[in-house]
């Protein structure tokens, strides 16, 4: 076993996932201190959401080792927000069995969606949805949660207040991996990046340094063309 | 025969409530809601299971099942005849030409439609829902009671396809059940018997009363249908 320190809350050493014949990730080696809000970057097929699912327990490791929360205390957000076909309030007691009433409102006033508890979640806008998926996570508190491109199909003034619940579950001390294709959002949150290309982890780094001058060739090159 | 004969004696049979239709017709539906019922209550989980989980021997119950699903009617009926007749392994059970024997044959028939369409239902929905079930460690319990309940739509279509099988089914009733008088007499044993007797107008009256209970069920199912999706809409 890998002995994880007090200062980090997920360690991985050689984690490699193999499918078909094809390495998805290959001998990844990764610290991510806790508290910290990590942004994965890479290409399309790069390898980022098999990490981050694999992480999360929902992909199975071929190879390597991960230590980290246990899976209740960690959750994760999907890039399109998987919802019952239940009201929003039904849906949030699903993901969130043990929350109070009085909880429940108070996630639901958090995302500005008091009027919608009601509604049913299929019926809500592509940005409520994502609201509902993010405070669904977040009202059980974990500890690791992770954001597989959250805001990828939102408009500006829903990504505006996605982020803003991000920041806000970050400040309160969640620790926050997620993946992005936008610069300007990583840029805005990251703490630290890790560049993924071909399942291989190029590059780690203290976000502010990655954005100033990659070392990676490749990663210079993708970041010109984020 | 005129062409409204059977209509207007279809009209008169049901107005004048006579006693022996009013047999025929509740013991065609209680043997076919009981079947249908008991092979929702047994498909259901297992179409959700199936759709769920990987095990040993799901493959066989797949193939099982869908072999069933064109099963010709008789053939189950002649299938359960020697089952249940007194030489056979039940016959213990002492329920050949009884109403349970009708109820047992039209069971076997509809069991498979009944896994057979969950399955594909549950199978979609679940597909969808597997990375959060996966995500939340939901268990298998949990998973099928929620799937069940997120199709509540599509199985109120599925317990019709079941219902429709049931009671326009002849060839296995008549050979467990019978046909007897004011004992195994159904809707459909009842018009083939008035055509081999060539009373055809009576035969065809029995057909369209046979229609309209299928009407029946069927406005049922979609006002029970609608209640659901006005539910979910007002959720």
């Amino acid at each position: 076993m890998i002995d994880i320190s007090n200062i980090l809350i997920v360690q991985t050493r050689d984690l490699t996932v193999v499918r078909n014949g094809k390495t998805l990730l290959d001998r990844v080696n990764l610290d991510i201190e806790r508290g910290s809000l990590t942004m994965l970057l890479g290409h399309n097929g790069a390898g980022k959401s098999v990490l981050l699912r694999t992480l999360h327990g929902l992909m199975t490791k071929t190879d390597g080792q991960i230590n980290g929360p246990p899976a209740k205390r960690q959750k994760i957000v999907f890039q399109k927000p998987i919802l019952l076909r239940r009201s929003a309030r039904k849906h949030f007691h699903f993901v969130c069995p043990g929350c109070p009433d009085k909880d429940t409102e108070a996630w639901f006033a958090h995302a500005g969606l008091q009027a919608q508890m009601d509604t049913h979640a299929h019926q809500l806008s592509g940005g409520e949805q994502q609201k509902l998926a993010l405070i669904g996570a977040l009202a059980s508190q974990p500890s690791l949660l992770f954001l597989d491109e959250p805001t990828s199909h939102l408009d500006y003034e829903s990504t505006t207040a996605i982020e803003q619940m991000i920041h806000d579950a970050h400040a309160n001390g969640t620790t926050i991996i997620m993946t992005s294709h936008n610069r300007a959002q990583a840029e805005r949150l990251a703490q630290q990046v890790l560049f993924i290309h071909e399942g291989q982890l190029l590059e780690s780094r203290a976000a502010a340094d990655f954005f100033h001058k990659p070392t990676d060739p490749i990663a210079d090159n993708f970041l010109n063309h984020l | 025969m005129e062409f409204m004969d059977p209509l207007k004696l279809a009209f008169a049979m049901l107005m004048a409530l006579d006693p022996e239709l009013m047999s025929i017709i509740s013991l065609s539906l209680v043997v076919s809601f009981t079947a249908v019922g008991a092979a929702l209550v047994i498909g259901l989980p297992i179409g959700a299971l199936l759709s769920s989980y990987r095990f040993p021997g799901r493959w066989a119950i797949i193939t099982v099942s869908n072999t069933f699903l064109g099963m010709p009617p008789v053939v189950v009926g002649l299938f359960i005849y020697v089952l249940i007749s007194r030489a056979g392994p039940f016959g213990w059970l002492g329920i050949l030409y009884t109403s349970y024997a009708m109820m047992l044959a039209q069971f076997v028939l509809v069991l498979p439609i009944s896994i057979a369409l969950s399955r594909q239902v549950f199978e979609t929905l679940n597909n969808e829902y597997t990375p959060l079930f996966l995500s939340l460690r939901t268990s298998k319990l949990n998973r099928v009671l929620v799937l069940i309940s997120e199709s509540r739509i599509a199985l109120i279509t599925i317990a019709l396809a079941c219902f429709g099988r049931a009671i326009s089914e002849v060839g296995a009733v008549m050979i467990v059940g019978g046909n007897i008088r004011h004992s195994t007499r159904v809707m459909t044993t009842a018009i083939g018997l008035e055509t081999s007797r060539g009373e055809l107008a009576k035969a065809l009256a029995l057909g369209v009363v046979l229609l309209a209970i299928a009407l029946s069920v069927n406005i049922a199912s979609q006002m029970i249908r609608s209640k659901f999706e006005r539910n979910i809409i007002n959720d």
